[in-house]
C-alpha cells in the first residue's frame, strides 16, 4: 500500500462528497445549502489539485485539469455568494442561490469526471 | 529535447511545491474557518460571528503580517485568542514554502538545469548563422576569439566546468553561447543547435581524438547542411573521418610535418602558407633556410616520429633521443633520455649537428632541451613542439627559429578555411608551386599590410551576387581584374586587396593577371586587409561606382544633376 495514494484518493473523494452534499437539497433554498459545507469542498479541492501538480502522465494531465475546472466552479460560486451578501447586499434570496448551487453542480460534474478517471486508472493498474 | 528539459524543470518545481502549498491552504482553511465558528460582540453589544468573508479578509492580513487591527468591530477576548493561532499558522506556513522555494532554487542540480534550459532557449531563438565550437582549449578558445572578431555568432560546448567559467568572465564582441556538457553525446550537439537551420558549421576540437571523431559523426548525420571542420590526433581518425566525407579534417602532426617540410624546399612558400594558416594573430616569420646535415630529435612521440621520418626521407642524417627507446621503437642508434642532459646530447653527437627538434610531450622538457643545446652548441637550429599555450611566453622569450604548437596550427588552417569554400583548392594548388612564385606572391601582400596576415573573402560574377558587374559584362564592356581592384574612392589608387584566385568551370587560376578579363560565373578568392573586401562588394552592385572605377567619371544620379553635368560639357 502507497500512503501518497492514499492521501490522493482521499482528498479526490472528499472533494467530490463534499461538493455533493453542498449540491443536494432544493435549488434555491437557503436553507438546504450551509456555507460551511462550500468553504471545505473549495479547500478539499484545493489541496486536490495541488497534489495532482507535477503529475507526467496523461491521466494525471487530464485529473489536473478537471480539478482546475472544479476550483474555477466552487470560486465562482464563493464569490457570488460574498458578492450578493456583503457588497451589493441583496441577501440569499431565490435566484442568488440557484446561481451558487448551480455552479456547484457544474463543479460536481468536473468532480466526477476526477473519480471516474481515477477508478479508470486503478482498475487499469490493478490489471497489470 | 530542449524543450524537453524545460518542460521537466516545470514539473519538478511544481512536484516540489505540493507539500509547501497543501500546508499553506491548510493554514489558511483552518485559521478562516476558526475565526467564523468564535463568538464576537458587535457595536451595540450584540453576539456576532464573522461571516466567511470577514474572516478570510481578517487572516489575509494577519497571514501577510500586514494587520490592520480588529475590523469591523473590537474583538473578544475568544476572537484575539484565535488570532494568535492563526497568526503563528498562517506566518510559519508562509516561512515554510517560501524557504522551500528558495532551497529548491540553490539546489545545484535544479540550477544548472535551469541554466541549461535557457541556453537552449537562446539558442532555439538565435536568427543568424551560428558556429558550434566543441572543445574550449587552446584551439577552441582561439577560434571563438577569432570567430567573434569577425562578427560571427559562436556557441561552445565544453566538458569541463572551470574551462565554462574562465569563458564566461572574458568580453567577446558578439556574446558566446557556453554550455557545459559533454560533446560525445548527440543529444547534447542538438540541444547546443546542431540541428538549426542557423548551424553554419561544426568544428570539433576537443582533446580528445575520438570525440572529434564522434562529433565528427553526429554533426554530418544529424545535419546534412553543416560543414564539419575536425581536428584529428592520429592517421587512422583522420582516415576515418575522411571516410564519411567529414568537409575539412586537421591533423595537426601532418599540418606541422607539412609545414617544416616546405620549410626546408620552399622557405618563402613556407613563410606565406604559415602566414595565411595560423590565425589573425599570425606575424610573418623571418626568412629561414632549413640547413642540411646532422639533426637530432628529442623524443619520438607522435610528431617526432614523423619529424624523424621527414629529415631521414631528405637524406638527413638524423639520431633520436628518448627515454625508452625500447617501447616506443626508436630507430636504431637511439640515445637513452630526454635529452635535457647535456651528457645525453653529447652522445648524440650535438658538437657536430646543425639542427635538433624538441618534440617530447612536456613543454619545461623542451623548453630545457632547447637552452642546453644552445649552451653546447650556439650554431644549431632550433625546432620546439609547444603542447600548452600556458608558457607560452617562454617559448617567445627562447626565441626558437621554428615553433610548432598544434593548437594555433589547427586553430589557424581551420579560421582560414571558414572564411570561404575556395581556400582549400587555393591552399592546395599554391603548395604545387614553388618557392619564387611563393615569394612573389608574398611581395605582392607585403603592398598591402606588413605583419597582419590577410583576410580572405569570395566573390561572384553573378546576377545575384554582383548586380552591377553582371549587367556591365552583359553589355559587352570588358572589364579586367584590375578594374575590380581600383579604389572606389579615387580610381587610380589600388584597394589594399589581391584576387588571389579565379574558379571558371572546373579551372582554377591562381594569381591572375591584372588585365585577365572577368566572365560571367567567375567565383574569385579575394586576400587583403581586413574590410576591403566590402568596399568592393559595394561597387559590385551598384552602377555608378562601377562605371566609375571604369571610366573614372563620376555619373550624377538624378536630373538635376545630369543636366547640370551635360551643360558643363557644353
Amino acid at each position: 500500500m502507497n500512503m501518497s495514494k492514499v492521501v490522493f484518493g482521499f482528498f479526490v473523494l472528499l472533494a467530490v462528497t463534499l461538493n455533493f452534499g453542498f449540491f443536494l437539497g432544493d435549488i434555491d433554498n437557503p436553507e438546504h445549502h450551509d456555507v460551511y459545507e462550500l468553504f471545505a469542498a473549495l479547500v478539499v479541492s484545493l489541496i486536490a489539485t495541488v497534489l495532482k501538480f507535477g503529475e507526467r502522465s496523461q491521466m494525471g494531465a487530464i485529473l489536473l485539469a478537471s480539478s482546475l475546472v472544479v476550483n474555477l466552479h466552487l470560486l465562482a460560486a464563493a464569490l457570488v455568494w460574498t458578492i450578493s451578501v456583503h457588497v451589493i447586499e441583496v441577501g440569499l434570496t431565490p435566484r442568488v442561490m440557484a446561481s451558487i448551487v448551480s455552479l456547484s453542480g457544474g463543479a460536481l460534474l468536473a468532480n466526477l469526471v476526477s473519480l471516474v478517471l481515477l477508478t479508470l486508472d486503478t482498475a487499469g493498474l490493478s490489471r497489470k | 529535447m530542449s524543450r524537453h528539459v524545460h518542460k521537466s524543470l516545470v514539473f519538478l518545481f511544481l512536484r516540489r511545491m505540493r507539500m509547501p502549498l497543501v500546508v499553506l491552504i491548510a493554514a489558511y482553511a483552518i485559521a478562516t474557518v476558526g475565526f467564523t465558528l468564535i463568538p464576537g460582540v458587535d457595536d451595540q453589544g450584540n453576539p456576532w460571528r464573522m461571516s466567511f468573508f470577514e474572516a478570510f479578509y481578517v487572516v489575509s492580513y494577519t497571514g501577510s503580517t500586514i494587520g490592520f487591527g480588529e475590523v469591523p468591530y473590537p474583538f473578544s477576548q475568544g476572537q484575539r485568542l484565535w488570532t494568535m493561532v492563526s497568526i503563528y499558522l498562517t506566518v510559519i506556513a508562509w516561512l515554510f514554502s517560501i524557504g522551500s522555494i528558495v532551497s529548491l532554487m540553490q539546489d545545484p542540480a535544479y540550477t544548472r538545469a535551469l541554466r541549461r534550459a535557457r541556453l537552449a532557449w537562446k539558442v532555439r531563438n538565435l536568427n543568424q548563422p551560428f558556429y558550434l565550437v566543441c572543445g574550449y582549449g587552446d584551439t577552441g578558445r582561439m577560434l571563438t576569439r577569432a570567430l567573434t572578431d569577425r562578427g560571427h555568432q559562436v556557441i561552445v560546448v565544453e566538458q569541463n566546468q572551470e574551462k565554462v567559467e574562465a569563458l564566461e568572465v572574458v568580453e567577446f564582441l558578439t556574446p558566446v553561447i557556453a554550455f557545459c556538457m559533454n560533446a560525445n553525446l548527440p543529444d547534447n550537439l542538438i540541444e547546443a543547435g546542431l540541428r538549426s537551420r542557423w548551424c553554419a558549421g561544426v568544428i570539433a576540437v576537443t582533446g580528445e581524438g575520438h570525440v572529434n571523431l564522434k562529433v565528427a559523426i553526429s554533426a554530418t548525420l544529424l545535419n546534412h547542411k553543416v560543414t564539419v571542420y575536425a581536428s584529428a590526433d592520429t592517421r587512422n581518425d583522420a582516415d576515418n573521418m575522411r571516410s564519411f566525407d567529414t568537409d575539412y579534417v586537421i591533423n595537426p602532426v601532418d599540418e606541422y610535418v607539412r609545414r617544416l617540410d616546405l620549410a626546408i624546399d620552399k622557405p618563402d612558400l613556407f613563410r606565406l602558407y604559415h602566414w595565411l594558416n595560423s590565425g589573425p594573430g599570425a606575424r610573418l616569420t623571418h626568412a629561414t633556410a632549413i640547413p642540411r646535415g646532422k639533426w637530432i630529435v628529442c623524443g619520438y612521440s607522435r610528431v617526432g616520429r614523423a619529424v624523424y621520418q621527414l629529415l631521414q626521407h631528405r637524406g638527413m642524417n638524423v639520431t633520436v633521443i628518448h627515454h625508452d627507446p625500447e617501447q616506443a621503437g626508436c630507430p636504431p642508434g637511439t640515445v637513452r633520455g630526454r635529452g635535457t642532459q647535456a651528457e645525453e646530447l653529447d652522445a648524440a653527437g650535438i658538437a657536430d649537428a646543425v639542427g635538433i627538434v624538441a618534440a617530447t610531450s612536456d613543454d619545461a622538457d623542451n623548453l630545457s632541451i632547447l637552452i642546453t643545446a644552445r649552451a653546447l652548441n650556439s650554431e644549431l637550429f632550433h625546432v620546439v613542439l609547444e603542447n600548452g599555450l600556458s608558457s607560452h611566453a617562454l617559448f617567445r622569450a627562447a626565441e626558437p627559429q621554428f615553433l610548432g604548437q598544434p593548437s594555433m596550427v589547427v586553430a589557424g588552417t581551420i579560421l582560414s578555411r571558414i572564411s570561404s569554400g575556395l581556400v582549400e583548392p587555393f591552399i592546395a594548388l599554391l603548395l604545387q608551386q614553388d618557392n619564387d612564385t611563393g615569394r612573389n606572391a608574398l611581395a605582392r601582400f607585403l603592398r598591402h599590410q606588413s605583419n597582419h596576415p590577410p583576410e580572405f573573402s569570395s566573390g561572384r560574377v553573378s546576377n545575384r551576387r554582383s548586380p552591377a558587374l553582371a549587367r556591365a559584362l552583359s553589355a559587352g564592356q570588358r572589364i579586367t581584374v584590375g578594374n575590380l581592384l581600383a579604389d572606389p574612392s579615387d580610381w587610380r589608387q589600388r584597394l589594399h586587396l589581391e584576387v588571389v584566385m579565379i574558379r571558371r568551370q572546373k579551372d582554377d587560376i591562381l594569381f591572375p593577371a591584372d588585365d585577365l578579363p572577368l566572365e560571367m560565373g567567375d567565383r574569385l578568392l579575394l586576400a587583403g586587409r581586413d574590410g576591403e573586401a566590402q568596399r568592393l562588394q559595394a561597387v559590385l552592385e551598384n552602377d555608378q561606382r562601377l562605371e566609375y572605377l571604369l571610366t573614372g567619371k563620376d555619373r550624377q544620379q538624378g536630373l538635376f544633376w545630369q543636366w547640370l553635368e551635360r551643360r558643363s560639357q557644353g
